[in-house]
């Protein structure tokens, strides 16, 4: 069981994903804006944060920068309605590990999951 | 003005199919309903008469989910409701499955990010496609008349002269959810898009 922070404004989503990730019986914790997730990170050092792009306030890849900044190991998969090939290159470069789409797909959101918690539990030499 | 040529109105009519479809499937699988989609319509139209199209589109008081896009190609993209639909929609959306009787703060929040997943899935595509780049405002929700809308649309910071409207109608296989996808472009980015749409040829 892993920690895992769900970062959205809206409470649909988070609600859908939660669910998919409780599938795997983590401990979610969950924050609505960028500066609740900054407070959540540093609180409860999940080991993966799902975040999202589009949301009021601090945009979600200035939260990304941020969180690494904060913690430069911090694994954090975006998961946005911004479906564009510009938006995923933008994320890799700030860093995130991996980027999921809306609507979620829940095979897609437990495999990408997993795959973040194994390099956690047993992180590449190149990293 | 720029004249839409029946060779550019066809590029620009399966650029947003293959665009709205994205979105359409998006919808299908939010609500685990087929989701039957119309052929887009494309009107080039002076900013005066942008409330005559939009009144044909809908009637009444229409829940709207508007959301700006900047970039190489700017303008405002709408996804209208009618309020039964709304309703409907959210009824799908909930654990409880029961229809709502109004549109209350929750049924707010929700249809603003079923208009975010379907906005993001229309442009996306289309940037993607397109090879552009294109950056979102957050989305709000408003409960209106059509003509209401217009006050708000915010095309290319420029003076509003011309606007390309290209509308889709979509409907649940079910008919109780129906609605509209809506992209209003100002000639700056119309011209900016025709210019993408070629070199994409």
């Amino acid at each position: 069981m892993a920690r895992v922070l769900i970062v959205d404004d809206s409470a649909l989503s988070r609600r859908l994903l939660r669910a998919i990730v409780e599938v795997d019986g983590h401990e979610v914790f969950e924050a609505t804006d960028g500066l609740s997730a900054l407070e959540q990170y540093y609180l409860q050092r999940p080991a993966v944060v799902f975040l999202d792009l589009i949301m009021a306030g601090m945009k979600g890849i200035e939260v990304l920068a941020k969180l690494r900044e904060l913690d430069p190991q911090a694994r954090v998969i975006v998961a946005t309605a911004d479906i564009q090939k510009s938006s995923v290159a933008l994320a890799q470069e700030a860093g995130a590990a991996a980027y999921v789409t809306k609507p979620f797909d829940r095979d897609t959101v437990l495999a990408t999951l997993r795959e973040q918690l194994a390099e956690v539990a047993h992180p590449k030499e190149s990293e | 003005m720029t004249i839409l040529s029946d060779k550019d109105r066809d590029a620009i009519v399966e650029l947003l199919n293959i665009a709205f479809g994205r979105a359409a499937a998006s919808l299908s699988e939010l609500t685990g309903k087929r989701v039957i989609l119309e052929v887009p319509q494309v009107t080039l139209c002076s900013i005066d008469q942008v409330g005559e199209v939009f009144s044909g589109l809908t009637a009444d008081e229409v829940v709207t989910v508007q959301q700006i896009f900047t970039g190489p190609v700017a303008g405002d993209a709408l996804l209208m409701l009618d309020v039964p639909g709304a309703r409907h929609l959210c009824s799908l959306l909930t654990d409880s499955g029961v229809l709502p009787p109004h549109i209350g703060e929750s049924e707010r929040e929700v249809l603003t990010e079923v208009g975010n997943i379907l906005l993001n899935a229309c442009l996306g595509t289309f940037g993607n496609m397109l090879d552009i780049s294109i950056s979102f405002s957050v989305p709000w929700l408003r409960m209106e008349a059509v003509r209401g809308l217009l006050e708000s649309l915010v095309i290319d910071n420029q003076e509003l002269r011309y606007a390309l409207v290209v509308s889709t109608d979509f409907s649940l296989k079910d008919g109780a959810v129906g609605g509209f996808l809506v992209l209003v472009l100002g000639v700056a980015s119309l011209e900016r898009l025709l210019a993408a749409v070629e070199a994409m040829k």
